[in-house]
């Protein structure tokens, strides 16, 4: 008998060899092909169970903390957003099944503690009883700006951004319709899924953070761009000035351009600027040609995805550009931000922020610093300039402009700030000539204060007005508050006291603030 | 008269010294207390991966899992000291890491298994103690017959039987759920051992022949072919696949050994192909299990769901694993009871399931060590079964879960969550180092010293005699 027990023994251990072989095969040999299989969740299961750090604002509000679970709960931590929807368009969202996105996306691995740089600190401090290497990523954007932003909008569709002009720091930036993360970051798979979808097809698209991801056309405010080229080309100078005119046809057309409401329009540069007619642009854009103004857009980011740290910016653009020259008509029209012009909202604050900053563009962040688990610094954003469109002179020609047209021109009935500060802005219409809604129109506004020594730049835009002939709606009285209450209360904090909506003002005359006109053409 | 006084003054001495025996001792305990080491450290670094604190238990946890192991040594040394000295510290690894994966994956079920290991080492004493010379279990083969019949046919009475899980192999009497099948395969063992020492060469010979085959007596392999039978039932009515090809196993490769002609194995293995074959024709989970085996991602999110995240798992364990508390093995359904290797290899790796891997085959190799020592040929056959047992249990587990063989629900000794399972393994265990015991004393290793019931019966024994002498009667007369 002994033979066969020994044989048995080689047969059991034959067997045991057989499940080490493919034990190796499993875990060793195909390790990669399983582990980048689609329905494999665990690399996310294990990233999603990290203890994750805080992303608080810059001035030390906590916007997104996790807190550890009870045991038997599906995940090991909760995430939640103390501040709702306020900061949701920064932050984003962290869920398992759903992915992440913004800062939370972005900055994943800091939040985690699994750069390179944490795992060898948190190496060093494990000697001295620290455990865990999470680190907390501070942002440029304040809460109370936030709030503030949040209260002016008061529910209407659009956004408010705020920016440093020196350095390109986003201090504010909120967008309706939004977002509560903490309706289903946490909740079980279906009701999550439920949450997302109907998110997903809400109106607005609410999961999109409008001020930066999202695109408008700018109207009027589109303007100072188009002064800026015809500046930095030498066209242009204050002396110019400009006939008086109701209409004006543009080349390869007999269709004639006219100013706002058809008005007469005319005068010297500052005037035409102030006043906000639409002739003087047209022709400007005509005569600087196809080739100077794709360049000159250029030269201001259009066409570029904006340089934020923040995923899937937008891209401002100038349209359709390859047959411009047979287009002539078109490009006239581009001039004073019509047609296919769209501007992201946060690139008009950097747009107003660039005549503030001397001409010089900075790189709008929204992420100030990193740190880690002890609170050391990681990473500290170094402000960087992105584009030079105008030298210092035409910056402060234009800053000369935008004071005009917010002491006497189309935003005179709203921007006067708080104690006198002096204020730069340029106002926007823009009709959209949506045959669906053909009174639908946005209204803009960007302004920097104070205009001496600038130290905010804001741009709003309400995305969801209607402006018909008996109401007509201008961005400088329906944007114009929001802008004001916004500056106000970052350069005095003031205007934190409630604001009322807008009601619209019973009857135009628009622009009547400009002695010796009718209408002051704001738009098409 | 006096001479037999004397005799007995002389036996209840002090224990007999041995060097081979103490030298084994030592490297029990040296071992039980590096398998202790392993589970208290792994059961710390557990803790520290799923939430970074060193758990607030650890000083009793490895009091009372000292205590067990240690309680369970000193039995071994009072009772069985000449037995092998790896048995019980792999037994006790493999239970100290089931033990540390179970609390990882549900703190409720490591109360019960505590509670469980608290039965089995308890268990494993009572048998030590109970079964004091290895050649008594022969003595009431026919008890464990129909005990094991009686234990494996239970689950289908109908009032006491559950079916969990598609099997019916659960009995539950008031809050008490069981598995009566873990027991029915030592007693069935010991029957099988007993019946074919005495009548191996009476089967062996062959006195018939059915086309080429040589068949023995009818009448001696009638209770083989009901072993057979007992098979097909578990696999047909209590849908237990696992048990039914345990059982088979068992059978054929003790009807091998004891014979020593390996037509057995063959004619078993190609009654057990054909048993199998049949019931993939009629029955529908076996046709599931099958399917999955061949291909799970043709329905990953059910069926195939929980053989595919073992492998996830595995995959993401790779070498070095994920780390203790690291990893996601709570992935997989029951990955504490059948799946708990798909979970061990996900955090502890590559190099711990290996590690598991060697610890089955080290114990496996024990169990048939003594089998190759021992002399009588109840013990060899009997140390055979019951390695046979846990070799080939934790095989089919194993090779289920890693997709080797089709799956079948059963539980990795020691390891898996399971109170009858660990329970019935360590009154096997006990049963083994018994054997173990025995051999080596009838090797001459160390001397044949009277168990405490023989030394209680000499002692009696002399007390009457000594009452005789005293009385002037015959000792006859008063017993």
């Amino acid at each position: 008998m002994n033979r066969q027990i020994r044989q048995l023994a080689v047969g059991l251990m034959a067997c045991y060899v057989v499940l080490f072989v493919a034990l190796n095969y499993w875990q060793v040999g195909r390790k990669q092909e399983l582990d980048a299989r689609f329905d494999n969740t665990r690399q996310v299961l294990r990233e999603f169970n990290k203890p994750r750090g805080p992303i608080i604002t810059a001035d030390g509000q906590v916007a997104a903390v996790s807190f550890p679970t009870a045991p038997g709960e599906p995940y090991n931590f909760r995430r939640e957003y103390p501040t709702g929807d306020l900061l949701a368009d920064i932050t984003g969202y962290y869920t398992f099944a759903f992915g992440s996105t913004q800062v939370e996306r972005l900055y994943g691995d800091v939040l985690t503690g699994s750069t390179t740089e944490q795992q060898v600190r948190g190496l060093g401090d494990l000697l001295g009883g620290d455990v865990g290497t999470t680190g907390t990523v501070e942002l440029a954007v304040r809460k109370d700006a936030q709030e503030v932003a949040k209260f002016l909008l008061g529910g209407r569709t659009g956004s408010i951004t705020v920016i440093e002009p020196s350095t390109g720091a986003i201090r504010a930036m909120y967008s309706n319709p939004t977002f509560d993360p903490n309706t289903f970051v946490n909740a079980d798979f279906e009701i999550a899924q439920q949450a997302i979808t109907d998110l997903q097809n809400a109106d607005g698209n609410p999961l999109l953070a409008q001020a930066y991801q999202e695109r408008y056309m700018p109207g009027s405010t589109f303007k100072v761009i188009t002064t800026g080229i015809a500046l930095e080309s030498g066209i242009l100078s204050l002396d110019n000035t400009f006939p008086n005119e109701r209409e004006w046809v543009p080349p390869q057309t007999n269709d004639p351009i006219q100013n706002y409401n058809g008005s007469l329009c005319g005068g010297d540069l500052a005037t035409v600027f102030a006043r906000s007619c639409n002739i003087p642009f047209a022709q400007l854009a005509t005569l600087l040609g196809p080739e100077a103004m794709v360049d000159g857009t250029a030269a201001w980011g259009i066409g570029e995805e904006l340089p934020i740290d923040l995923p899937r910016p937008a891209a401002s653009t100038f349209g359709n550009t390859t047959n411009l020259a047979q287009e002539l008509p078109l490009l006239a029209i581009r001039g004073f931000g019509q047609s296919e012009v769209q501007m992201v909202p946060l690139h008009m604050a950097m747009v107003a922020g660039t005549v503030a900053n001397g001409g010089q563009m900075m790189k709008p962040y929204a992420v100030q610093a990193t740190y880690d688990q002890a609170g050391r610094v990681l990473d500290r954003t170094e402000p960087e300039v992105w584009k030079t469109p105008l030298s210092p002179a035409n910056a402060g020609i234009m800053t000369q402009l935008m004071i005009g047209v917010a002491e006497r021109g189309t935003a005179s009935c709203c921007i006067a700030l708080e104690g006198g500060i002096p204020v730069a802005a340029k106002t926007g219409t823009a009709q959209l000539g949506d045959p669906n809604n053909p009174d639908l129109s946005h209204a803009w506004i960007i302004a920097f204060a104070p205009a001496d020594n600038p130290q905010y730049a804001v741009s709003v835009v309400l995305t969801d007005v209607q402006s018909t002939p008996d109401v007509a709606v201008t961005g400088g009285r329906l944007a114009g508050p929001l802008a004001k209450g916004m500056l106000d209360y970052l350069l005095t904090g003031a205007g934190s006291q409630p604001i009322a909506p807008q009601p619209q003002p019973p009857t135009p005359p628009a622009g009547s603030t400009i002695p010796g006109s009718t209408v002051a053409g704001d738009g098409t | 008269m006096s001479d037999v006084t004397t005799f007995a003054a002389e036996e209840s001495h002090a224990v007999v010294d041995s060097p081979l025996a103490r030298s084994r001792r030592t490297t029990e305990l040296t071992l039980v207390f590096m398998a202790a080491l392993i589970t208290g450290a792994a059961y710390t670094i557990t803790a520290l991966g799923t939430n970074a604190e060193i758990p607030p238990g650890i000083v009793v946890f490895v009091a009372i899992l000292l205590g067990l192991l240690l309680c369970a040594h000193v039995m071994v040394r009072l009772v069985a000291r000449g037995a092998d000295g790896t048995l019980l510290p792999l037994a006790a690894l493999l239970h100290g890491v089931g033990f540390v994966m179970i609390t990882r994956l549900d703190d409720e079920l490591a109360g019960l298994q505590a509670t469980w290991s608290l039965v089995a080492i308890g268990a494993f004493v009572l048998t030590l103690l109970v079964v004091q010379r290895a050649t008594d279990l022969a003595r009431y083969s026919w008890l464990f017959f129909f005990g094991g019949a009686f234990l494996l046919l239970l689950p289908l009475a109908p009032g006491l039987g559950v079916n969990i899980n598609g099997a019916r192999i659960w009995v539950s009497v008031g809050p008490i759920n069981f598995q009566p099948g873990e027991f029915a395969k030592i007693a069935l063992a010991i029957f099988f051992a007993s019946y074919l020492a005495d009548r191996r060469e009476l089967i062996a010979a062959s006195t018939w022949r059915v086309g080429p085959f040589h068949l023995p007596e009818p009448r001696y392999i009638a209770p083989i072919v009901m072993a057979w039978g007992f098979a097909v039932v578990v696999m047909v009515f209590q849908r237990d696949l696992g048990s039914s090809l345990l059982f088979f196993a068992l059978f054929v490769v003790m009807m091998w050994v004891a014979t020593e002609r390996i037509s057995y194995l063959l004619i078993g293995t190609v009654l057990f192909g054909a048993a199998a074959y049949f019931s993939w024709t009629q029955f529908g989970h076996v046709q599931t299990r099958v399917d999955v085996w061949l291909d799970p991602w043709q329905d990953p999110l059910d069926r195939g769901y929980q053989i595919i995240q073992a492998l996830y798992g595995l995959a993401d364990g790779g070498l070095t694993g994920t780390g203790l508390g690291r990893g996601n093995p709570g992935q997989v359904p029951e990955a504490q009871n059948d799946f708990i290797f798909a979970a061990i290899g996900e955090e502890w790796g590559l190099i711990g399931a290996s590690a598991v891997l060697m610890a089955f085959i080290l114990l496996v190799g024990a169990g048939l060590r003594t089998a190759l020592r021992t002399d009588r040929t109840f013990e060899k056959l009997l140390a055979v079964g019951l390695t046979t047992i846990v070799g080939i249990q934790g095989f089919i587990i194993i090779a289920g879960v890693i997709k080797v063989v089709p799956l079948t629900g059963i539980t990795l000794p020691f390891v898996s969550y399971g109170g009858s399972s660990l329970v019935a393994n360590y009154v096997l265990l006990a049963l083994l180092i018994r054997l173990s015991d025995s051999s080596a004393r009838r090797l001459g290793e160390l001397p044949d010293e009277p168990t405490p019931t023989e030394r209680w019966k000499a002692w009696r024994l002399s007390r009457h005699i000594r009452r005789a002498d005293r009385h002037g009667s015959s000792v006859e007369g008063s017993t």
